[in-house]
């Protein structure tokens, strides 16, 4: 909200100067956004260009001679509306142009010398306008400041309010809650009541029952007014708030929406009928509303209507049709209380912001109702003359002031420290609570008609302390407790985000960096991996983002492919994050992708990327984790994501550890820089956690005596999983194998179609003698003959 | 027999070898089974024994002395041929290195990673909840009804589908609802924070659709505002490493605490640089206050016993002001060069 330092004056009778009110306003929870005050401006002063000629280097150039009262200067001026006899304003050498963010200094133009500046209202800051300098149409003398020519004396504030402080939407308001800081005395409101109301309203109300949406509703009809633009103290209010003035009729009424913060409206009598509704909209009803926009209701929304037609959106915005003119000659004042849902309900769904719902669905003060007509009324008749009718109302306003018991303990139970009930009632007294009865312990308090937001004993200690100011409380540091420590020790969380660390850790050394991508897809990426459309974000910003990721390789690749513009050709990145199936289903995971498409150096060679290659990443990345992949479950993965022939899945038990493999040639079309991509999604937190963090190494032992290394060779069938073979060798003896290694496989036309040649190493140590040729001879012929017969396998020379 | 003369001329064979395989052919002629030393150790039996002993003694040593020089005599042999054949095996060490990008952690990662730890070390365990929330863990619980203008204080995204009371599923707009579920699961004493991504439909160099920010819950019978400052003023105390900080709370409102506060650090401005902690301007850093009853009722909580406060803060608006970044956008660009600059690597992390 905004308003000037004069106009709050109006309300508050104060000695503190606009940066001590805009403190006050900040810790009484009224946020200064911003103080505009032009107290430096007086600097700049008015002066004259007493004569000028063109530039003898430039065409747009010229020289003027300017008088700012004291003495002549050069000045180089660009202005298209350069002229003699015109009244500026004027800054000399040395100083600072807000609008430019600079400070002048003499010096030559095109070898001409120019000793100051004349200013455009955007130098100043004053306005956007930046054609031609400022030319003052009054005669000011040379050398009046720039404050006093351009009336700038009067600093603007601009304040936040919360949701809670409807109270404070009219500035009143807000000198009201500075009063009760001690920042000055609230002013009683200046103006007469009218008190000649001698005819009755030719127009009637009518609170239709079909809803609560308008609980009272009252009027006066203004007979033989004469709408003219607004006198100069009430445009100059407007101008200060950034409205436009329109006419003295929308002035009040916009006026009155910020002085008092009360939200009112005029019809033009004659062009409404007799007799006037709040009912619902009827389906479809089309109304076009002050912002010259029509728009189409809904049965949910209330309106203002006629025998005929709908006249303004209740609490909202009025209509055009019945809008007060120049031309207006009656006028029906509506003062109304409406209720608050309804309104924010039907301003969301129209996408109406106006002061008016602004201030009704935040709640306001019922007790300003006939204020504010009266007000309303007093401004009406003195600006436009005229008649004024008797009140005319429907519905029935309730007043009744809200009381609550509080219990002065409380306050130093919920912020810790004390303050007597004799200092927490004289707050309360400032803040204009009814104190009617009050003990030690306890009091019962009436609420102010304006403070809708208090309910409880809750919002009462809020308000004392809001008050006695929060620079107040003595801060604590709560030590943690033993139990809190055990907690921390024993959370799986915690344990969770040290694996995290510890993966990142791994991931860097290896080469890999990190980046956070949003956790949203495009369309085409969607399509392309066939999330569940439960994933769709209804109000998405832009097509880029408008699913959630099932999957965070397509956002890599894009990631991958932008920096391939950049000129990085390898690219290795990661990244942990949230995937999610459905909307219910969310996965945090470990996703990984490394893109190489050039290795030219010949001196420090990388290693060759494929398919082996991420893998041992994987294994590598799984025994950091403690734990080892052999005893996973290892099949090809399904996912469309992969090359179905070179991509795999890691499993314990239904449990998906990993899935990694070269991306699918189908997905890569989409990026046909990045042909040589892997990608690996690490499920870690499908994982048990508390073997990731596990600190004490299981207990081998290692044995004294010799080993002995033999390699086998076999003939497998193509799909045999050699995972399973490894375990099944392993298994064989479990006393004497210590290691099973495979390390070649070889697969070719003479050994079949369907076949394939595997060689692998078996290591035999005991623990507790060393193993003689005959022990030797019988376990290799154990495996020889259990492998041959378990998977069909021949044995190679 | 003269001992020494042998010794001499021993001496000048040795030396006058070139190789090994040479040096290793006078060996044998003196050492070998047939050599001239072993020669004479033989004839030792011919003597009487008083001869015996002292040409025995003298014989010996001898042995030892031209043994040693055999020795001597191939390491520096050795020494001289590997040192001749390194000289063929001289590589170009000066080969300039690749271009590698450094690879870091992006400075979220190290934020959390603080955030955690100080938290930790105040007794707060990590707590979670996700992204994609229902309307009323998101809104309804924490004391937001529908048509509540605050909810316009946050743009929300909505998902297209629906929960079981038929209400669209949001993206969470800030990590609060991890107060509700945290609460709903455990029983008082609860400390927790809640570190996560939180989305709301905005878009510029100072909002992203997506941002982090960090929650945190302390209920038990006894904590008080006081509490509140004391923590949080220690938090940004380590965490932005500055002892003497200046800072002020100011009443604010949000649906789910009362009274309600914005914690706000003092800045100056030194050398076109942002210096945290002193100064006459100040800077947002967090929203805060005493859990609402209401909240706590929500929750089943009964507020006759207990109390307590919670805090939210941008954790990418902390990161940002504690390493001077400008645009939150850059966070989520993946651009390897963004990273590279202004990532930790893992000496740092």
């Amino acid at each position: 909200m905004k308003f000037s330092y004069s106009w709050l004056c109006d309300h508050l009778e104060t000695d503190k100067n606009a940066t001590e009110i805009g403190d006050a306003l900040t810790n009484l929870g009224l946020e200064l956004e911003s103080l505009t005050d032009y107290s430096s401006y007086s600097k700049f002063v008015v002066a004259t260009i007493k004569d000028f000629h063109k530039h003898p280097n430039a065409d747009r150039l010229n020289i003027c001679t300017v008088d700012d009262g004291t003495k002549t200067y050069q000045v180089i001026c660009g202005a298209n509306n350069v002229k003699k006899g015109l009244k500026g304003i004027f800054a000399k050498d040395g100083m600072y142009i807000p609008g430019t963010q600079i400070y002048l200094k003499k010096g030559k133009i095109r070898g001409e010398i120019s000793e100051g500046m004349l200013l455009s209202e955007r130098e100043l800051n004053l306005s956007d306008d930046h054609d031609g300098i400022i030319e003052l149409s009054d005669n000011f003398e040379n050398g009046t400041s720039a404050i006093d020519a351009l009336k700038l004396n009067d600093p603007v504030f601009e304040i936040g309010i919360t949701p809670n402080r409807g109270d404070c939407l009219g500035v009143r308001g807000v000198a009201r809650d500075l009063s009760a800081k001690g920042i000055g005395k609230l002013k009683p409101l200046k103006y007469e009541k009218i008190t000649k109301l001698d005819f009755e309203s030719p127009i009637s109300w009518n609170i239709e029952n079909d809803n609560n949406s308008c609980e009272y509703v009252v009027s006066r009809y203004f007979k033989d007014v004469k709408n003219t633009a607004s006198p100069e103290w009430l445009q100059k209010k407007l101008i200060s708030l950034g409205l436009r003035p329109i006419n003295a009729l929308v002035d009040i009424t916009n006026f009155i929406t910020h002085d008092l913060g009360r939200p009112l409206h005029v019809f033009d009598a004659d062009k409404v009928g007799k007799k006037l509704h709040m009912r619902l909209a009827k389906p479809n009803e089309k109304i076009l509303a002050l912002d010259n926009k029509e728009y189409t209701l809904d049965s949910n929304s209330t309106v203002i209507a006629d025998n005929n037609n709908a006249l303004a959106i209740a609490g909202i915005i009025g209509g055009e049709s019945s809008g007060c003119t120049e031309d207006t000659k009656n006028v029906f004042l509506e003062v109304a209380i409406f209720e608050k849902d309804s309104v924010a309900k039907t301003g969301r769904t129209l996408g109406i912001n106006s002061d008016a719902r602004y201030r009704f669905e935040r709640g306001l003060d019922k007790k300003m109702v006939i204020e504010g007509l009266n007000y309303a009324s007093y401004l009406i008749n003195k600006i436009c003359g005229g008649s004024v009718s008797k009140n005319i109302d429907s519905g029935k306003l309730d007043t009744n002031e809200r009381k609550i018991k509080y219990k002065f303990d409380y306050f130093e139970k919920v912020i810790g420290i004390k303050l007597e009930p004799k200092k927490q009632l004289n707050i309360l007294k400032d803040l204009k609570f009814q104190i009617n009865q009050s003990t030690e312990k306890e009091c019962d308090l009436l609420i102010p008609s304006w403070r809708n937001d208090i309910e409880n004993n809750i919002d009462v200690v809020e308000e004392v302390i809001r008050i006695y100011g929060y620079e107040n409380i003595t801060e604590s540091i709560p030590s943690p407790s033993d139990d809190e420590i055990v907690k921390i020790n024993n959370s799986l969380i915690n344990k969770k985000f040290k694996a995290i660390k510890k993966l990142k850790k791994i991931l860097i050394s290896n080469g890999l960096s990190e980046i956070i991508t949003f956790s949203f897809h495009s369309t085409k990426a969607h399509e392309i991996l066939s999330g569940d459309k439960s994933l769709k974000i209804s109000n998405a910003i832009s097509d880029d983002q408008s699913f959630m990721r099932n999957s965070m390789i397509f956002n890599h690749l894009e990631t991958a492919e932008m920096n391939y513009k950049k000129g990085y050709k390898n690219i290795q990145i990661f990244e942990i994050g949230p995937i999610y199936n459905t909307s219910q289903s969310q996965e945090n995971i470990l996703s990984m992708l490394i893109s190489s498409q050039e290795n030219t150096n010949s001196i420090f060679k990388s290693e060759d990327l494929n398919f082996y290659s991420i893998s041992n990443l994987v294994y590598k990345l799984i025994s950091s984790l403690n734990f080892d992949a052999k005893q996973f479950n290892i099949s090809r993965s399904t996912s469309n994501t992969f090359h179905p022939g070179q991509s795999a899945e890691l499993n314990m038990g239904k449990k998906l550890i990993a899935r990694y493999g070269k991306v699918h040639p189908l997905i890569i079309e989409e990026f046909p820089k990045l042909k040589n991509s892997y990608a690996i999604e690490l499920f870690f937190e499908n994982l048990p956690i508390d073997f990731i963090s596990r600190t004490n190494s299981s207990n081998i032992l290692d044995s004294q005596f010799q080993f002995s290394e033999k390699d086998f060779s076999f003939v497998f069938e193509k799909e045999q999983n050699l995972f399973e073979v490894q375990r099944y060798v392993n298994g064989i003896d479990k006393n004497l194998i210590k290691n099973v290694e495979f390390f070649d496989l070889y697969e070719s036309k003479d050994l079949g179609e369907n076949s394939k040649s595997v060689t692998f190493r078996v290591t035999i140590q005991s623990k507790d003698k060393t193993l003689d040729e005959k022990d030797l001879e019988q376990i290799h012929n154990n495996i020889l003959e259990k492998v041959s017969n378990k998977f069909k396998a021949n044995i190679r020379a | 027999m003269d001992i020494k003369k042998v010794l001499n001329e021993a001496t000048k064979q040795i030396e006058r070898c070139s190789s090994q395989q040479e040096l290793q052919n006078v060996k044998v002629a003196y050492l070998g089974k047939k050599g001239k030393i072993t020669e004479l150790l033989k004839s030792l039996k011919d003597l009487s024994l008083e001869e015996k002993k002292s040409t025995g003694a003298k014989l010996n040593s001898l042995r030892t002395d031209i043994d040693d020089l055999f020795k001597n005599k191939f390491n520096s042999l050795k020494v001289k041929e590997i040192n001749s054949k390194l000289k063929n095996e001289f590589l170009d060490i000066s080969f300039p290195p690749p271009n590698l990008i450094p690879s870091k952690v992006h400075p979220i990662s190290k934020t959390f990673d603080e955030v955690i730890s100080i938290f930790g070390s105040m007794g707060y365990s990590v707590a979670e909840g996700p992204d994609i929330e229902t309307d009323y863990y998101n809104f309804s619980a924490l004391n937001i009804p529908e048509n509540h203008p605050a909810r316009e204080m946050q743009d929300t995204f909505y998902i297209d589908d629906t929960d079981k009371d038929n209400k669209p599923y949001v993206l969470r707009t800030h990590t609060s609802p991890v107060q509700i579920r945290t609460l709903l699961n455990e029983k008082p004493p609860v400390k927790i924070i809640a570190p996560g991504r939180t989305y709301r439909c905005d878009s510029d160099s100072t909002h992203s659709p997506m941002f982090h920010q960090v929650e945190g819950l302390f209920i038990n019978e006894s904590t008080n505002m006081g509490d509140l400052k004391g923590t949080l003023i220690e938090f940004c105390k380590q965490y932005f490493n500055v002892q003497n900080l200046k800072v002020r709370f100011r009443p604010s409102y949000f649906p789910f605490t009362e009274p309600s506060a914005e914690m706000d650090i003092a800045y100056e401005i030194v050398n076109n640089k942002i210096h945290l902690g002193t100064g006459d301007l100040w800077l947002e850093i967090l929203g805060c206050g005493m859990v609402n009853p209401t909240v706590l009722e929500n929750c089943n909580v009964d507020t006759n016993i207990y109390q307590g406060f919670a805090f939210g803060m941008g954790l990418d608006r902390i990161t940002m002001l504690k390493y001077g970044l400008t645009d939150i956008r850059s966070f989520f660009s993946g651009n390897l060069n963004w990273i590279a600059n202004n990532g930790f690597s893992i000496g740092d992390y």
